[in-house]
Order: C-alpha cells, then sequence, then structure tokens
C-alpha cells in the first residue's frame, strides 16, 4: 500500500489495516450493520464539508463541485436509509465510522481559518484524499467484508460515483493552481 | 415507383428513438448517430443525478434527472453534437446527426 500522507488518510488507512489484521486473526470484522454506518457516515461527512464550503467558497466551479458533493452523497443517503429500513438493520456505530469522524473534525478545524484561494485550494485537497480514502474503504474494506447482497451491491452501485467525484476534484485542483498536498 | 423514390431520398423514413443509458457515471453509448427528427431518450439507472447538456448555444439540456427519470431530445440540425453532463464534467457524450 502508498504511503498515506493526508491525516484521514491515516486514520481510514490504520481503521482498514486493524479490521483486515482482524480478519487474518479470523476474529469478526465488520458486521452489516456496522458497514452500513460507516457508507452512512462518510456521504454525511462529505455533505457537511460541502456545505461549509459553499458559505466561504467565492469560485463558481468549487461552489459547482460542493453542490454535486450534496446532491451525490445525499441521494446515496436515501438509498442506504431505504435498504437498512428494508432489511431491517440498524447501523452500529463503530471504530472505522469513528476514525472518519475524528478525521472530518481535524480536516474542518484545518480549514476554518483559510479565506480565498488558500481555502479553496485546502477544500478541494481534502476532498481528494478523502475520495481516495473512501474509494480504498469501499475496496479493501466494505465490499469485502458486506454478507448481505443487496447491501454488497449498493456499495457497488456507489463505487463509481465516489470514483468520478475524485477524478473531478483532481481536474479541479489543477486548475486552482499551486502545489498540491496529498499529491500521490 | 413514387414510393420507391421517396423512400430513397429519404422523405419516407419514420423517426426513430434512440435510447442512451446513464449507468456507472457513464453514457451508453457515448457516441450515437441518429436523423433530423429522430427522438433521443436519456434514462438515468444510476442513484445520483445526472443531465444531458449540450455544450454550445445550438442544442438541448435534459435539466437533473434523478434515479429512473429520463429525458428526451427531438433531433433538429446536423451536425457532431458534445454534450456532458452539468454535475459530472468528467461525463462526455457526442450526438452524430446525419
Ligand atoms: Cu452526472
Amino acid at each position: 500500500m502508498p504511503r498515506p500522507t493526508h491525516p484521514l488518510l491515516v486514520a481510514v488507512s490504520l481503521a482498514i489495516a486493524s479490521s483486515l489484521h482482524a480478519q487474518n486473526a479470523a476474529s469478526p470484522d465488520l458486521s452489516d450493520p456496522e458497514v452500513a454506518h460507516v457508507a452512512v457516515t462518510a456521504n454525511s461527512i462529505d455533505i457537511d464539508m460541502a456545505k461549509f464550503a459553499q458559505t466561504r467558497t467565492t469560485n463558481g466551479a468549487v461552489k459547482q463541485f460542493a453542490a454535486t458533493m450534496i446532491t451525490d452523497h445525499t441521494a446515496v443517503n436515501e438509498q442506504a436509509a431505504a435498504l437498512a429500513k428494508k432489511l431491517g438493520v440498524t447501523p452500529a456505530d463503530n471504530a472505522v465510522s469513528q476514525s472518519l469522524e475524528d478525521g472530518a473534525k481535524q480536516a474542518r478545524a484545518a480549514l476554518e481559518p483559510l479565506h480565498g484561494k488558500a481555502f479553496d485550494r485546502a477544500y478541494i485537497d481534502r476532498e481528494v484524499a478523502y475520495h481516495q480514502a473512501v474509494l480504498d474503504a469501499i475496496d479493501k474494506l466494505l465490499i469485502p467484508t458486506t454478507e448481505n447482497a443487496d447491501l454488497r451491491q449498493l456499495l457497488t452501485a456507489v463505487r463509481p460515483a465516489v470514483a468520478t467525484h475524485l477524478e473531478h476534484a483532481k481536474h479541479l485542483r489543477i486548475e486552482l493552481g499551486g502545489t498540491p498536498r496529498a499529491s500521490k | 415507383m413514387i414510393v420507391w423514390l421517396f423512400l430513397l431520398l429519404g422523405f419516407g423514413r419514420v423517426p426513430q428513438t434512440h435510447t442512451v443509458e446513464i449507468r456507472g457515471m457513464e453514457f451508453h453509448p457515448a457516441a450515437l448517430t441518429a436523423a433530423v427528427g429522430d427522438t433521443v431518450v436519456w434514462i438515468n439507472r444510476d442513484i445520483v443525478p445526472h443531465t444531458a447538456t449540450a455544450k454550445g448555444s445550438a442544442g438541448w439540456d435534459t435539466g437533473s434527472l434523478v434515479a429512473s427519470q429520463s429525458g428526451r431530445y427531438v433531433v433538429r440540425h446536423n451536425g457532431v453534437l458534445h454534450y456532458a453532463c452539468t454535475f459530472h464534467p468528467t461525463m462526455h457524450g457526442t450526438l452524430t446527426v446525419r
């Protein structure tokens, strides 16, 4: 695995690594209610960050990106909620969700003092890193550990959207100039 | 004989409907060929909303298509028309009209 440089990547990678380690030790991995909780948390974090970005940025392309993040991650969470209801699953908090929340708090604190171009660059840097981390989590943790076929299907359906957001963020980051922070 | 001539000249052509499926954050097919008078239908098979929006002024915009929703355009002009999703700039398609 390439060495992550972003705190959030580190947090998610650690959570993934410990879970994979647990798998190797034949301990129980994430349950389906926990996978559902991770999915909903991951979406909600990006929605909240986008809402914050919309209050801060004056760049049209960044505003449009944030609007897409709100729309898409809201649509995914609605699907996740509908599926959880259908399956009678109550999402359960867990270490991976908590590491995501902690990473989000740190990211928000880092963005708080920034304005203008510095804010736009830092926000989009963060979105690149975040979507990469979520993509890794989907591939290495969530899909492999999900036992329910419907939940796995939802995760599989969501994956291309996350990959597209990552590409969108990368393009946008180049347009914003300067040196990307998490360039990998 | 006259009917045959009309068909040969294209006057008797019945307008067709072409369907472009939007799934996995892509247009399928991404390149479509149609004739003036044909209808193109875009149907969104994804969870997230998309649009099919022509670039330039002489075009169309389906507006936001939520999951399972479709939008249509009756082809009016010859040429190669490029379109994209306004929400996801990485999504592109072309409509060739002849
Ligand atoms: Cu789209």
